[in-house]
């Protein structure tokens, strides 16, 4: 396994997750989606940790796995939220914002 | 380290500061507070005129606080002789302005606490030697206008006919969010062009501070200088009505209320100007020498074309407002002839415009919180109403047509005067047209409003002016004539400061006028 | 010529602050003002101690006392001092301040009883006034130099303007008001400028400023300028006529007697100059010549006591200038000396009719000589001394105007105001005997004579009308502006006898108690359509002129260039209305946004 394999691992990753962001209409999938983008890098992250061994890349990939526990945490509220105020879930339904 | 630049300084901001700590049911309270600091900084700014070496000259009275070392930003306070008459304008004014803000009703102690937090930056931009400390107060000497004319303003949309009807209400022109917006957005736009030059410059002499002295020791490039000193002329001239970027100035004055017009009109619009001799032409003397034909012509512009127009407006309070166009035109057509004559009336006629300008608005003010009105067409026979406010009207109306015993006449004669002995005639000629054309105008309106047959039925109950009323035209109006009878009380402190000021530029220019 | 405090001349010092002093207290104390006899006798007291004041500086001036200044610098510049303040004393400024005290007293003696039916508050603002006038003639007349003589004479146009509008609820007093200080204000700019050009070439204001031929000119010429405008010259004396609209004494004091004259006496102070400026005098001569001419036409055909009297001015000041322009500087100031006399005591002697009859027109006077016997003597003095018959004052110093004209300019001046002198008699001669002769008439059945109070100034100014040309020699030596000898020629008989001619012309027409209306001169009503002609000519540039070009100007502010700013505001919202469409509200849009520009940011990177 060599770092290329790794990397192309993590672009596969983020571009599945970027094709799910901009697709989908479902709070909880686009949440869904920012959440394999967020994994590709912690890919990267520890993929580089390996190869250089520096320990750095592993200790920022659980600080940022720590992080993401509480984005998903507001996400899922703000998925809540939204179909609470528009009885739906779809991100369509809150456009309140448009010019 | 004296101490007494801070106090003057700070004392309004300590005083709006302490306003918070105060209900809003302690009406007397709030304003006991606020003539206090107003009052601290009055007696302060007289202190500093008294106590400054008139022999010695240059900056005194230095107070130095670093505030920020590693950028080289220092709260550096000094006063010049230029900064010290100017420093006891604002005193004047700002004393006076506080009491005529007695009368106002709505949300007295935020109207008092953005009036001194304002008053706080100019006292700051007169002294400040810091030039990014400088900046920053003229900034809060700034932006405080726009709430203050946007809420406690008063809207006078003059009713338009034929083509403009429409347009001019889709703008909402007129109204005081409109004047607020457009005196902000234009003298904001002043200010960046001012940061760029400040930047530029401290860029280009490598300067590890701000300090106006160190930036004035570097001799820059000549095309840095012929193209920041415009950035200078035009960003400070906006607010000191530089024509064609003077017509916030109508809008703004007539819609602000009173203290507000007394103080902008009769400090603020001074900053512009301080700050274009103080900080474009002293740093800049090649770009200076290179453009002043062209700011002497654009004063000229300033003066002529602000007399006439004062003289076809209905609106009394927009009368007053042109005429501080067309005098704040005398001070940049003083500054423009580089000449220690013309100089030392330009800051003369800054002083001089001060106390006169905020004479006027104190009593258009009173005039309009009986009348309601601000049209002069339908007032007439005033004078036997309110013989006292006819007095102090005429007295500033002469001041403002530059009558001797006045403080407006040394200011312009000196201007004239300066301006002819470099060989300028028509700069001359046309200030004493200008003056002319103010005598013209300003007595033409005294007429209608004092004189003639008395008041209509609907003024007869109209009375004087009385009680503390009377203070700020006491105050003003006294000011007015001890400097214009004794003039070398200020002008001996602005001398030594032209004198020093000019000689660096004729030092870099060889001379030549 | 600066000396320390102690050996100020005070009594100088005291002529000019006494009035100021008065005039200071009167206007902040309005509790004293508004009470109205308090303010009076302050104002008389402060007038008496100037008259003192006076009167001891031309005793000194006449015995062997020194010329003494005392002055203080004014401004600062580069350092040093600029301009002059303080008192001048020599023989012709102690001569004026004289001439203008002893005038002022005798005005505001007689103004105590004349204004007594006003209310109390309008009194005592008519005698703060006086005070500041004489503070400002007397700050003018001892001026030390042209600076501070400017500074006297703005002020005295301010306190004329107050004084013509003090029946300010009268909309005619305002627009007289109005007109004396915009015309001589226009005539001002010509002082400023003489004060620029003076300065450039000097960095002083001296009136002994040593000028070439050229630069004397153009000083001079400019400063005439401003006489044309204060000494109410052709075109520039249209103001004064109106200005008649103040209280009778006020027409006497500033409008007959001093402050016109003021123009005179600068001419006189600044004869260093004008004395190296020979263009300047020729015109100074044809301007004087032609208003001495022309105002005295105009005269002879007004029907108000006063407008004929003020034309009459008009040409007397025409007289002096004329005078001045001929290089007869003692022969202008002697005549201004004299003039300041008799013309006051005519003004007064009209007010003092006028206050019994309650009209300015002759119409409705007549056989005032019975009822107010000795106001009618004093004004048959007055005109006698004005028509310059021999043995009064005028007699005098006209003589000595008209020899210097002898000869000059093709002798077109000498009989011009030969001419005026003819025509001066005429219309005295007229005013005499319509107003004191005959039958009267309308409101003349009830008027009777004036008390105490308005004759004892008529009076005092009776005697010095009859006396003062006797004493040329001594004003001559004192003043050092000129030899003094009595011409036994021609000139004076031609003038007397002209004089004799006119009021006998006058007794033709008017005499035996015909009435008024048969004027009979029409041929002169050409010129009071030429004044109109003038009155016109500037009406049409004010209204036409100045205020079309400020609607104009005002105008082009309001719509182009605040249009501009308008504009700009306005295409800024019309940008943003289009703009903001970009800002859908969809998040998807903006997270399309941000991976598009990562991607361009990448492309970037990967490019270069």
């Amino acid at each position: 396994m060599t770092l290329t394999t790794c990397l192309l691992l993590a672009s596969a990753l983020f571009s599945v997750g970027v094709y799910g962001l901009l697709t989908r209409q479902q709070l909880v999938a686009v949440l869904v989606s920012v959440e394999l983008m967020a994994n590709a890098a912690n890919i990267v992250l520890v993929a580089f940790s390996h190869f250089t061994a520096s320990p750095l890349g592993q200790v920022f990939t659980l600080f940022a796995l720590a992080i993401t526990v509480a984005e998903v945490a507001v996400g899922l509220a703000l998925a809540l939220l939204l179909y609470r105020t528009h009885a739906s879930s779809r991100l369509d339904a809150a456009k309140e914002m448009n010019g | 380290m004296s101490l007494l630049l801070p106090v003057v300084v700070f004392a309004p901001a300590i005083a709006a500061f302490l306003l918070l700590a105060i209900p809003d049911s302690q009406k007397a309270a709030t304003r006991a507070v606020s003539l206090l600091g107003a009052t601290i900084s009055l007696l302060g700014s007289i202190k500093v005129a008294l106590d400054y070496d008139r022999s010695a000259g240059g900056l005194q009275m230095g107070y130095d606080l670093p505030l920020l070392p590693t950028l080289g930003i220092h709260l550096n306070l000094a006063v010049d002789g230029w900064g010290a008459s100017l420093l006891l304008l604002t005193g004047i004014i700002i004393f006076a302005a506080v009491l005529a803000s007695f009368t106002v009703a709505r949300r007295d102690k935020e109207f008092f606490i953005y009036l001194l937090v304002l008053v706080s930056g100019v006292f700051g931009v007169f002294v400040a030697q810091d030039l990014l400390i400088f900046f920053l107060l003229y900034e809060i000497a700034v932006l405080p206008m726009y709430l203050l004319i946007g809420i406690w303003g008063s809207s006078n949309k003059v009713a338009e006919d034929g083509p403009f009807r429409y347009v001019w209400s889709l703008l909402d022109v007129g109204g005081r969010e409109y004047a607020a917006m457009k005196l902000t957005l234009m003298l904001l736009m002043g200010s960046a062009a001012i940061l760029v030059g400040i930047f530029w410059l401290y860029l280009e002499a490598g300067a590890t501070s701000f300090d106006l002295a160190e930036l004035a020791r570097h001799e820059y490039a000549e095309p840095t200088q012929l193209i920041v000193f415009p950035l200078f002329w035009l960003g400070f001239g906006t607010l000191a009505g530089v024509f064609p970027f003077h017509t916030w100035s109508p809008d703004g004055h007539a819609s602000a209320p009173t203290a507000v017009s007394m103080l902008h009109a009769g400090v603020l619009m001074k900053l512009g100007a301080f700050g274009v001799m103080r900080v474009g032409m002293v740093l800049l003397p090649e770009g200076t020498h290179a453009w002043a034909p062209i700011v002497g012509a654009v004063a000229v512009i300033n003066v002529v074309y602000g007399a006439f127009s004062a003289m076809s407006q209905k609106d009394l309070k927009y009368i007053v407002a042109y005429s501080s166009v067309s005098h704040m035109g005398v001070v940049m057509l003083g500054a423009a002839t580089l000449d220690s004559t013309a100089w030392n009336g330009a800051v003369f006629q800054m002083f001089a415009h001060g106390v006169m300008t905020g004479l006027l608005f104190a009593l258009v003010g009173l005039i309009y919180e009986r009348s309601h009105t601000r049209i002069i067409a339908t007032m007439g026979g005033f004078g036997s109403v309110m013989p006292v406010v006819a007095l102090f009207f005429t007295l500033a109306c002469l001041s403002s047509l530059g009558l001797p015993g006045t403080a407006g006449f040394v200011a312009e004669m000196m201007v004239f005067l300066g301006a002819w002995r470099v060989g300028h005639p028509i700069w001359a000629i046309a200030g004493i047209v200008g003056a002319f054309v103010t005598a013209v105008y300003v007595l033409r309106a005294s007429r209608t409003i004092f004189w003639g047959p008395g008041p209509s039925e609907k003024f007869e109950h109209l009375h004087d002016a009385h009680g503390s009323e009377l203070v700020a035209p006491i105050v003003l109006g006294a000011a007015i004539v001890v400097f214009g009878v004794w003039p070398r009380l200020i002008l001996d402190l602005i001398d030594p400061s032209t004198s020093a000021n000019l000689a660096v530029i004729t030092r870099v220019i060889g001379g030549g006028q | 010529m600066r000396s320390p405090l102690s050996e100020a001349p005070l009594a100088a010092l005291v002529a000019v602050l006494a009035p100021a002093l008065a005039a200071l207290l009167l206007a902040v104390l309005p509790m004293v003002r508004r009470r109205g006899a308090p303010a009076a006798w302050i104002c008389l007291a402060s007038s008496v101690a100037s008259l003192v004041s006076a009167g001891l500086l031309l005793a000194g001036q006449l015995g062997e006392a020194e010329p003494m200044a005392w002055t203080t610098s004014w401004l600062t510049l580069d350092g040093q001092g600029l301009g002059e303040l303080g008192v001048n004393v020599d023989g012709i400024s102690a001569s004026m301040l004289v001439v203008v005290t002893i005038v002022a007293l005798c005005v505001q003696v007689f103004s105590v009883s004349y204004m007594h039916d006003e209310p109390p508050d309008a009194y005592g603002r008519y005698f703060t006034y006086h005070a500041l006038f004489l503070f400002s003639m007397n700050l003018l007349v001892l001026a030390p130099d042209l600076l501070q003589l400017f500074a006297g004479w703005e002020l005295v146009g301010v306190t004329s303007y107050l004084l013509i509008g003090f029946y300010y609820r009268k909309p005619s007093a305002g627009r007289a008001a109005l007109k004396a200080f915009w015309i001589t204000k226009l005539a001002d700019m010509g002082f400023i400028l003489a004060l620029a050009v003076l300065f450039t070439s000097t960095s002083a204001f001296r009136f002994d400023a040593e000028l070439s031929t050229p630069l004397a000119n153009v000083v001079a010429g400019l400063l005439f300028f401003a006489v044309v405008g204060k000494s109410a010259q052709f075109p520039l004396h249209i103001w004064l006529p109106d200005a008649m609209e103040g209280p009778t004494p006020v027409s006497a004091l500033l409008h007959a007697a001093t402050m016109v004259a003021a123009g005179v006496f600068l001419v006189v102070r600044a004869d260093p100059i004008f004395a190296h400026a020979p263009d300047t005098r020729e015109v100074m001569l044809v301007v004087g010549s032609l208003t001495a001419l022309f105002a005295a036409g105009l005269a002879t055909v007004q029907t108000d006591i006063k407008k004929v009297l003020a034309y009459s001015t008009c040409s007397q000041l025409g007289y002096m200038v004329a005078a001045l322009g001929a290089g007869s500087t003692l022969g202008g100031y002697f005549h201004l000396t004299t003039h300041a006399f008799f013309k006051a005591l005519l003004f007064l002697s009209a007010g003092s009719v006028i206050h019994a009859v309650h009209s300015n027109e002759l119409a409705d006077m007549g056989g005032l000589r019975k009822r107010m016997p000795l106001t009618a003597t004093a004004f048959i003095v007055g005109s006698l001394a004005l028509a310059g018959i021999p043995g009064t004052a005028g007699f005098f110093s006209k003589d000595l105007v008209l020899a210097a004209l002898e000869g000059r300019m093709g002798w077109l001046p000498y009989v011009a105001l030969m001419t005026t002198a003819f025509l001066t008699a005429f219309y005295m001669g007229r005013v005499v005997l319509v107003a004191f002769f005959g039958e009267a008439r309308g409101k003349a059945d009830h008027a009777h004579e004036s008390g105490a109070l308005m004759l004892g100034p008529l009076a005092v100014l009776a005697v010095l009308s009859l006396g003062v040309g006797y004493f040329g020699a001594h004003f001559a030596e004192v003043t050092a502006t000129g030899e003094y000898h009595l011409h036994f020629g021609m000139t004076p008989a031609i003038a007397s006898g002209l004089a004799l001619g006119g009021f006998a012309l006058a007794y033709a027409v008017f005499g035996g108690g015909r009435d008024a209306s048969g004027v009979g001169v029409l041929a002169l009503l050409d010129g009071a359509a030429r004044s109109a002609l003038v009155d016109r000519t500037y009406e049409a540039l004010y209204r036409h002129g100045m205020l079309n070009a400020a609607a104009a100007i005002g105008w082009f502010d309001r719509y182009v260039m605040d249009g501009l700013v308008n504009l700009s505001g306005w295409l800024t919202l019309v940008a943003a209305r289009s703009l903001r469409r970009l800002q859908s509200g969809f998040a998807p849009d903006y997270v399309f946004a941000v991976v598009l520009g990562a991607l361009a940011l990448a492309a970037w990177g990967y490019l270069s």
